[in-house]
């Protein structure tokens, strides 16, 4: 026991705790640093005493799996140690989440951009269940984003292992608005399918910029999801009507999803119908999703580095000088950034009296020619 | 003198609106040079027209007509045009000569018309005639890189077109060049007027585009205006509350006005809040897409390990002989399938979990002799000591 606390204290000293920056249900979160490098980390640290059988559920289901998980789009745990009756997670520094860059409404999504936060989510998440761990909590909240633009899948405090056959796990897990409706049912027997729905919503909020299925009850819930995406038939979803808290809530007609998103692409809504398929079984997994056509097509995911952040005043100064800039010379170049190749084409060749041909044509010996 | 010596005498041409001669006037004042007259009834058109569709007209001080010798001294409002054999001639000399029907050039006796002079844009005669001749063949010879198989044939073709040119350009087997495009032409009718109507759509959406542009500035403008006026007029407001409350109230002067300047304030700085979130969507649109040119993106690549590649390792098969999943798979109600449980899922966890570490060396040095000095590297010791 004296080795445990010494080796314990040589931890606790590894890190320093800054100031507070948050405040949970069951947990403090501090900033803090390594002693030794001075790598921003955040400590969270959870209340203990409160609970009568000792520590809260989530803690130690945080720390059984994020100690396993090491994936580049999952935060990452660096250590554990107690102080006095506390424990503490020494966690990765992550200064935004998802949540945050959908709400800033001076941020403007690319569909790479997206693409992009698609195949990060995915790839996390495809970690997680190739591991056997069901994440069970994903919204744009616990999707967090590293000052690189790498975005890792945080907040594991609902997470668990795969179960046994015939044991029953609980259905009041994942925020509401995130909750597929085998869960809404109260089934007790569900797999990798309900953190697919979670990461379907998550992919429409992306393109709305507002929740997708917001309800306001649980019960709610069930009515947006089915005026949204119709009813579910018997013939849509095998045996629905015999899950535990199956009620009707009303027939709905299935509503195009094009009717929404009239901006994306046929593969957009592809991949995004294939996420909120009602049966679970059909609903694609997570490596099949990073498989999907979507992914592929044109435009490439932007790179990390290229997106959107949380703007501080001191940045989005000189960006706003370059609109002016912009705006002034209305027929210089740069104007049309949203279509530079346009752009250049038309300089190129100076309209329809030289029939839209640029007066000499040089050889061309690339294989790239737009 | 001096015109000669500059490059591009062009660039001190004049400019003519496309529709006559009779509004150059309107530009004027613009410059110091005299405007470009025309002496002829004749409005002649033609010539290279720049971006914005206007022809600049080459004109020097020491223009001389080579046909009457006539010059700018003689006649200051000598303009010279350009015939087809491209040889120039002033304005007079052609309504003298031509106006009658068709005579022979008095230079080379080709046969020309009066309506087929052009003004003269450049002053090196010979870029003026590849100007000409270089139209006419992208006029016809339009075809694109996708209407050929591979690049070989695009550039045969680009080859080809540019052998053409050179021909007429300099006048080489003349009739022989001409009777190559018109085969191409008869070859390739439905190509080529294809390809005409393509590069007319697209000009057609790029003015589109331009005009919509267009609208969204003159709109922001327009909502700029109408904000600096009621900005104003709440600034007039304020100051006739003040001196009304001035007039009514009791109390001390300077606190009244103190009072209602820390209100207007508070009220600009609201309306100034609410300007930064109103920014105009393609404005933002546009700063973000400058900003995406430095780290080029790279094309997707579904999973970045190789996790997969050991999927040999064992084979899931359909069904197992498994005493503790027998109620799951019978599955009376059915429940298990409708929340989606997925027997299988069990299975091949048990499988993976046994051959995972199959391949493994056992651990040595540091890690293992780290675990033992240090027990508390298990986050379950950790928390039994909390």
């Amino acid at each position: 026991m004296d080795a445990v606390e010494r080796a314990n204290t040589e931890r606790q000293k590894r890190w320093v705790k800054d100031q507070k920056v948050g405040e949970g249900t069951y947990a403090v979160v501090y900033r803090g640093r390594e002693f030794a490098t001075g790598r921003k980390v955040a400590i969270k640290k959870i209340k203990v005493g409160q609970f009568k059988d000792g520590l809260d559920m989530s803690a130690i289901r945080e720390v059984k799996y994020l100690r396993e998980l090491h994936h580049q789009n999952v935060i990452e745990l660096l250590d554990v140690f107690s102080s006095k009756t506390n424990l503490n997670l020494v966690l990765e520094f992550l200064d935004s989440d998802l949540e945050k860059i959908i709400k800033d409404r001076t941020l403007v999504f690319l569909p790479a951009d997206i693409k992009a936060w698609m195949a990060m989510t995915f790839r996390g998440l495809e970690f997680c269940h190739r591991n056997f761990v069901l994440h069970r909590d994903l919204k744009p909240n616990n999707l967090l984003i590293a000052s690189d633009g790498q975005l890792k899948i945080a907040d594991f405090g609902l997470a668990r292992d795969f179960t046994d056959p015939g044991h029953k796990m609980t259905c009041q897990v994942i925020t509401r608005w995130y909750r597929p409706p085998e869960l809404l049912f109260g089934s007790r027997y569900y797999s990798t399918a309900v953190d697919i729905w979670s990461v379907g919503c998550i992919f429409a909020e992306l393109m709305l910029r507002t929740p997708y299925l917001p309800g306001e009850t649980d019960m709610d819930q069930l009515k947006t999801i089915f005026r949204a995406l119709g009813t579910p038939t018997e013939e849509d979803w095998p045996g629905h009507t015999k899950l535990p808290d199956y009620v009707p809530v009303g027939q709905f007609p299935r509503t195009p999803l094009r009717d929404l998103f009239t901006a994306a692409t046929t593969d957009t809504l592809n991949l995004l119908s294939k996420c909120l398929i009602y049966e679970p079984r059909k609903r694609i997994g997570a490596k099949e999703a990073l498989h999907h056509a979507y992914f592929f097509a044109l435009p490439y995911p932007s790179h990390p580095s290229k997106l959107p952040k949380l703007s501080n005043n001191t940045s989005s100064r000189p960006l706003d000088e370059v609109d002016g800039n912009v705006d002034m010379n209305a027929s210089g170049p740069g104007v049309k950034a949203s279509a530079p190749n346009r752009l250049k084409r038309k300089l190129s060749s100076p309209g329809d009296e030289l029939g839209g041909r640029p007066l000499a044509r040089r050889l061309d010996f690339t294989q790239k020619r737009s | 003198m001096a015109n000669r010596t500059n490059v591009g005498g062009w660039l001190q041409g004049k400019t003519v609106r496309k529709g006559g001669i009779t509004s150059t006037n309107a530009h004027s004042t613009r410059s110091n040079t005299p405007q470009v007259q025309s002496t002829s009834t004749t409005v002649f058109g033609g010539g290279v027209k720049d971006s914005s569709g206007r022809t600049s007209e080459y004109f020097s001080m020491d223009d001389q007509c080579p046909v009457c010798k006539s010059d700018r001294y003689l006649n200051p409002k000598l303009r010279l045009l350009v015939s087809s054999c491209y040889h120039k001639m002033c304005e007079s000399c052609i309504d003298r000569l031509f106006t009658l029907g068709p005579a022979p050039c008095p230079i080379c006796q080709k046969v020309l018309r009066k309506l087929a002079f052009t003004p003269q844009t450049f002053e090196d005669l010979t870029v003026e005639k590849e100007v000409a001749v270089r139209r006419r063949i992208a006029k016809e010879f339009n075809k694109r890189r996708d209407d050929f198989q591979d690049l070989r044939a695009y550039n045969d073709y680009l080859e080809e077109v540019e052998d053409l040119t050179f021909n007429l350009i300099n006048d080489i087997d003349v009739p022989q060049t001409e009777a190559r495009i018109a085969a191409h032409r008869a070859e390739n009718a439905a190509l080529i007027e294809r390809n005409v109507q393509r590069d007319e759509q697209y000009a057609h959406a790029l003015k589109e585009q331009e005009e919509i542009e267009r609208q969204e500035r003159e709109q922001r403008a327009s909502e700029a205006r109408r904000e600096e006026e009621m900005e104003r007029e709440e600034r007039e407001k304020g100051r006739r509350e003040i001196i009304d409350r001035l007039e009514t109230s009791s109390k001390n002067a300077a606190k009244v006005i103190a009072k209602s300047r820390a209100e207007a304030n508070k009220r600009s700085s609201a309306r100034t809040a609410a300007d930064t979130v109103l920014k105009s969507n393609a404005q933002l649109l546009r700063s973000r897409a400058a900003q995406s040119t430095v780290v080029p993106d790279v094309p997707h690549v579904p999973l970045q390990d190789d996790w997969y590649a050991y999927e040999d390792i064992y084979t899931l098969m359909s069904s197992y002989e498994d005493p503790y999943s027998e109620a799951v798979r019978k599955d009376r109600e059915g429940i298990m399938r409708a929340g989606g449980y997925r027997v299988e899922e069990a299975w091949e966890r048990a499988l993976r979990s046994a051959v995972m570490g199959l391949d493994l060396l056992p651990l040595v040095g540091q890690g293992i002799s780290d675990v033992d000095k240090d027990p508390s590297s298990q986050p379950d010791v950790v928390m039994a000591a909390a």
